[in-house]
């Protein structure tokens, strides 16, 4: 009766030469070292048993670094300085009808280039971040019940996917100080991905887009951000928009609201439907204090929301999850 | 959140229609995410008496009645008397009872909505039967089916049954999320000392729940006073209790508190438990009521109440029958050393009330809103209680509540107060004022409201004010209003009251400087443009993969950040790079029937080898990766190569490329195969900007790839770099002709071809005449070990016409150094 320990040089010897190193785990040797264990007294079985199994898990790294071998040899070299194959030809472009860029690049630079007009300087933001700039800087306490409403992911180290834009304010505020102190204003948006812990259907995603803006001087008001953000939508959809607001509460911001337009006539609206677009308010005095911008002589707006809806919106997109699908049924739409 | 609005008009007039009441709130106090005409559902329901009733003859369980509706119904066969003839089986059914009838052609309320139900007159058992009377369940107001409803006797034979009950009721559906820091409006009359701010009415805050006017009925026992203590004030700022005797637990509560508690999803059950329900909706204050006397018998027969925090290791059976473990952040009731009830949370099965009860200890008490939040999601416990503590109830208001509850309880079940109210106040907080002037909220909201307007509006909600000589307005908020401190809260509420709208928009003002695109954001635009007009799609993809992904393409999944709590191991890692995202997009395409194609994208990377930067965060990466698939023109590498080398002329870059050498250890290089791929440098600053080729055989199977494959992936910021200083290409024209002469070599195959286009180069001319290299074609037979390459070279005079002499010598030059550099014959 052989032992794994007597299979083992032969096994291994096999797959090392072997073309398909797989068909080795069906040796008969295998099936016969298995089958001894049924014979055996039970108590010695389970001994047996995880030896067969040692032996196994050896052999299966084995195959796998004779795979390698076998598929890095399998491929030849070629000269990578050549601007073609041997025999061939200089490779075509593709052609240019099918190239089309992703709606949701195109739009945020639309945004940003509108914003960028109105005076403002704008940031992707990041896509990993702390504590910190989602929730400390912004006037959330530790332990608050506000912060549930985010359905915040976590690393391992506790870094944070970003859930709103707003990450980016506290940098934008510490950045702007300066100028603000030398007689300037912030403006600013930060644009990017955000993400939540949410379920995704039709009109929910775990990934998806942001636009935040941020507006600090000596004399901002609460009527100055709806008008810039008037004139925001009713650049972007080309026609005059009537607005409204919504009470919110975000506690970084105080007053804080909804910002609402009337459903534009280009999207089909025939007046009287309202879409929420984004969440907007005074700046809390926390948040510019947390900057160290005294709140006593400077007073700001900011504002976050946008993305993806709008997008899907001014697209007629009936289902978020093909954004990110990278299907091209739906990329070539948007040629 | 559900709030009757017949109930707020016990509480504030509203002299608005609902639509115009719906557009209000919605704009002053919070979004209503739907309106229910709840008298629709009751349309057709009248009350009736019945008059006769008696058994069916041939039926074991079915009466005969006749019924008195006053006459009012229309066509219904009625007899002599007028009375309508109604077949009922409910156990219940006798003579005299004053019940809810449905007649023919109205529609069960149950139904209404869903798959309407229209009664009609039919024969039951041989009997007539017009239309049927209803049940609780029948009429949708609660979970009933005992038998019918007995309406109130001194309700009117044909009046409608909305009308008897204030059932002709707009239910408005709250998002309350919004208010998570507004617990006042978590009770009717809170939510109505809004409605009544939003209409600019002042509110009266009903009397007896004013602190100054508590009112408790008479003790009549003498019971002692329940002993209680608060161990940490953190827990609960404060804990009331008292003791009623005689108490009948089997009333049950009038039938129009039923329909109220069951019109906003509150199930009736005892008198007992209905008012503490009625008073938590009212007031946003939660009860428990202990059976007293079980409450005695696990400590002993002693009472000694204790808030303290759970221990490791305590257990709790729940009202619910779960028994669960208690941890530290929980708070927990006990009587001596004994768990009775998760505060807040829910109460124990051991001194729960019951059909016996006759003694009560009532509690009402404020907890801490961390704790209780912390309970919540750890037990999964979702009561209209600990909502509303976790929105962090008032002290103050426990007192008035348990007042009223006692008063409720002796008229409803008879109880009589039988101990003085037990009182820890370790929370008490004095009362705070904020200061506002008319002309700073004016310059923060762009409002222009009078020192009397952000007076009346404050008082008008419950704020005492008062001016100074100066203007200076010093609010007091009431004690319910914990969420306002700062002046920007009062301009909050006095913009919000008054409505935001109601501002007019401004602009600000800037100068007329100019603002410049961000350089990365302009430099990823001409990027995609470029890329689209090469024939490939952008994509955007998850940042997220699954470890299998990474380790499929050869990657080391130890650097890469994983989320803890990911939705599912499809996305549980930080992809290290873009490639392997671009791979998993490229067979399901294939399989839709799209069989040569390239995908890009460009988004940021994360991985543990690239550090963290000063302010101790990850860095970030920004990557472009595109992968082409279906290629046919030879090799796939060199369509991706043709593509990058299209990007980068785009860009005035001009690269150079290389093998790569040995394992780098690079994530961003591990799925690309070493023989069959090459690192992309810039030729003029030599730096590395990334990676471009087939990807390994394993790589290729993991994915279900085809050969046919290629790509690249590329850092973006440093392709930036080297474009932003790349020269500018602009030569004048020149006046004279160019010259061409074709150039074959015949090389050992293995001569790389960019050294052999090198040493073409150096043989050219420098200096005014202008000098092209531009490759034709690469022949390598199937037998031999030789290879022709063919170059044109064009030459571009810059001061005169060239003769043949002198491209001729140009040309010599460039056969003798090639032919002396790499052996190479001329062909």
């Amino acid at each position: 009766m052989t032992t794994p320990d007597e299979a083992r040089a032969e096994l291994l010897a096999r797959i090392r030469t072997s073309d398909q190193p797989q068909t080795v785990l069906r040796s008969p040797e295998l099936r016969e070292l298995a089958d001894n264990i049924k014979d055996l007294q039970p108590e010695e079985r389970s001994g047996a048993g995880k030896a067969l199994n040692e032996l196994k898990q050896e052999l299966l790294r084995a195959i796998d670094e004779r795979q390698a071998e076998l598929d890095e040899a399998g491929t030849a070299p070629i000269d990578v300085t050549a601007p073609w194959d041997v025999n061939s030809k200089r490779p075509d472009l593709l052609p240019t009808e099918t190239g089309t860029r992703h709606p949701i690049a195109t739009e945020l630079e639309r945004v940003v280039d509108i914003f960028t007009r109105m005076g403002f300087d704008a940031h992707e933001s990041r896509q990993l971040d702390d504590d910190w700039n989602m929730f400390g800087a912004l006037n959330f306490p530790e332990g608050h019940p506000a912060r549930d409403g985010y359905d915040t992911f976590r690393t391992e180290e506790g870094f944070i996917p970003p859930a709103h834009t707003s990450t980016m304010q506290n940098r934008v505020l510490k950045a702007g100080k300066a100028k603000l102190e030398a007689g300037g204003q912030i403006a600013s948006i930060s644009y990017g991905r955000v993400f939540r812990n949410e379920d995704v259907d039709v009109t929910h995603e775990h990934t998806f887009y942001q636009v935040e803006g941020v507006f600090v001087s000596k004399d901002a008001s609460l009527a100055q951000m709806l008008g810039v953000l008037q004139s925001l939508f009713e650049t972007y959809f080309g026609q005059k928009l009537k607005i409204k607001t919504q009470p919110a509460y975000f506690p970084f911001v105080e007053p804080g609201l909804e910002f609402l337009i009337e459903k534009p006539a280009q999207l089909g609206g025939k007046g009287g439907d309202w879409l929420e677009v984004l969440g907007c308010g005074m700046i809390h005095p926390n948040v510019l204090l947390a900057a160290d911008i005294d709140p006593t002589e400077y007073r700001g707006f900011a504002w976050g929301g946008m993305g993806d809806r709008m997008i899907m919106l001014k697209y007629g997109i009936e289902d978020i999850r093909h954004l990110e699908s990278g299907k091209l049924a739906f990329l070539r739409k948007f040629a | 959140m559900i709030i009757s609005t017949n109930w707020l008009k016990k509480f504030t007039d509203i002299d608005v229609s609902i639509d115009e009441l719906t557009k209000l709130i919605g704009s002053r106090l919070v979004e209503i995410e739907e309106v229910v005409d709840l008298g629709k559902k009751y349309e057709g329901v009248i009350i009736a008496k019945v008059v006769e009733c008696a058994p069916l003859e041939g039926s074991d369980h079915l009466n005969v009645t006749k019924i008195d509706d006053g006459g009012v119904v229309q066509d219904v066969e009625r007899d002599e008397n007028g009375l309508v003839q109604v077949v009922c089986g409910a156990p219940n059914v006798r003579t005299g009872l004053t019940v809810a009838w449905l007649p023919p052609n109205s529609t069960v309320p149950e139904t209404y909505g869903n798959e309407p139900f229209v009664l009609g007159a039919r024969k039951l058992r041989g009997a007539m039967s017009n239309g049927m009377l209803a049940s609780a369940k029948e009429l949708d107001l609660f979970d009933d089916h005992t038998g019918i409803l007995e309406l109130d006797d001194d309700k009117q034979a044909g009046q409608k049954f909305a009308d008897a009950y204030e059932l002709n009721d707009y239910l408005l559906e709250i998002e309350n999320k919004s208010l998570t820091h507004r617990p006042d409006t978590f009770g009717i009359v809170g939510f109505a000392r809004e409605i009544a701010g939003i209409q600019g009415k002042k509110f009266e805050t009903p009397n007896r729940l004013n602190l100054e006017n508590v009112y408790w009925i008479e003790k009549d026992g003498d019971i002692e006073t329940p002993s209680v203590t608060i161990e940490d004030a953190a827990l609960s700022s404060r804990y009331q209790a008292v003791v009623l005797t005689n108490v009948d637990s089997s009333a049950k509560s009038p039938l129009e508190t039923q329909t109220y508690l069951a019109r906003i999803g509150v199930r009736p059950h005892s008198a007992v438990v209905d008012a503490t329900n009625y008073l938590m909706m009212v007031t946003g204050q939660p009860l428990h009521a202990f059976d007293y006397d079980k409450l005695k018998a696990v400590n002993g027969g002693a009472i000694d109440i204790r808030v303290r925090a759970g221990r490791d290791g305590e257990k709790l059976a729940l009202l619910d029958g779960r028994e669960i473990e208690l941890s530290m952040s929980d708070i927990v009731i006990a009587n001596g050393e004994t768990p009775v009830a998760l505060a807040g949370a829910m109460g124990g099965r051991d001194t729960e009330i019951d059909d016996d009860t006759t003694t009560v200890l009532l509690e009402s008490a404020s907890f801490n809103l961390y704790n209780l939040r912390n309970t919540q999601m750890r037990h999964g416990i979702f009561s209209e209680a600990i909502t509303r503590f976790t929105k962090g109830q008032p002290a103050p208001l426990t007192e008035p509540v348990l007042a009223e509850a006692v008063g409720l309880l002796a008229a409803s079940a008879g109880a009589k107060r039988a101990s003085d109210v037990a009182d820890a106040y370790p929370g008490k907080t004095d009362l705070r004022k904020v200061y506002a002037k008319a002309e700073h909220m004016n310059a923060a909201l762009g409002s222009a409201f009078s020192t009397h307007d952000i007076v009346t509006t404050l008082q008008n909600v419950g704020f005492e004010v008062e001016v100074s000589d100066t203007d200076v307005i010093a609010a007091t908020p009431p004690y319910w209003r914990a969420d306002v401190h700062i002046s920007e809260d009062l301009d909050e509420e006095v913009g919000r009251l008054n409505g935001f709208d109601s501002i007019a928009p401004s602009l600000p003002v800037r100068d007329f400087t100019a603002i410049s695109p961000d350089g990365f954001d302009r430099f990823r635009s001409s990027v995609r443009t470029v890329l689209a007009r090469a024939g490939a799609n952008e994509v955007l993809t998850y940042s997220f993969v699954h470890g299998d992904t990474i380790a499929k393409a050869g990657q080391d999944l130890g650097n890469a950040y994983r989320i803890v709590n990911s939705i599912s191991p499809d996305l549980q890692y930080y992809r290290l790079s873009l490639t392997p995202s671009l791979l998993g997009l490229v067979r399901p395409n294939v399989k839709s029937g799209y069989d040569s194609f390239a995908l890009f994208e460009l988004n940021k990377t994360h991985s543990k080898a690239f550090g963290s930067g000063e302010d101790g965060l990850p860095e970030e990466h920004d990557a472009l990766a595109l992968t082409v698939t279906g290629v046919k023109d030879g090799a796939a590498y060199y369509k991706a190569k043709r593509l990058l080398e299209f990007l980068a002329e785009s860009l005035g870059v001009t690269l150079a490329f290389r093998i790569p050498e040995g394992d780098s250890g690079d994530d961003s290089i591990a799925p690309f195969d070493g023989k069959r791929s090459a690192e992309v440098f810039d030729v003029a600053s030599g730096a590395r900007i990334g990676i471009v080729g087939e990807y390994k055989t394993g790589v290729q199977k993991a994915f279900k790839l085809n050969r046919d494959t290629a790509g690249f992936e590329i850092e973006l910021r440093a392709l930036m770099a080297v474009a932003e200083t790349a020269p500018h290409r602009y030569a004048p024209l020149s006046k004279y002709p160019s010259s061409e002469r074709d150039l074959c070599f015949q090389v050992a195959k293995d001569v790389r071809y960019a050294d052999l286009e090198a040493s073409v180069r150096a043989a050219l001319p420098a200096g005014s005449v202008a000098a092209a290299v531009e490759p034709l074609d690469i022949y390598q037979p199937d037998s031999g070990d030789t290879k022709n390459v063919t170059f044109r070279i064009t030459l571009t005079p810059a001061e005169k016409t060239l003769s043949g002499e002198d491209v001729a010598a140009v040309i010599d030059g460039v056969i003798q150094k090639v032919t002396a550099e790499h052996g190479a014959l001329v062909v």
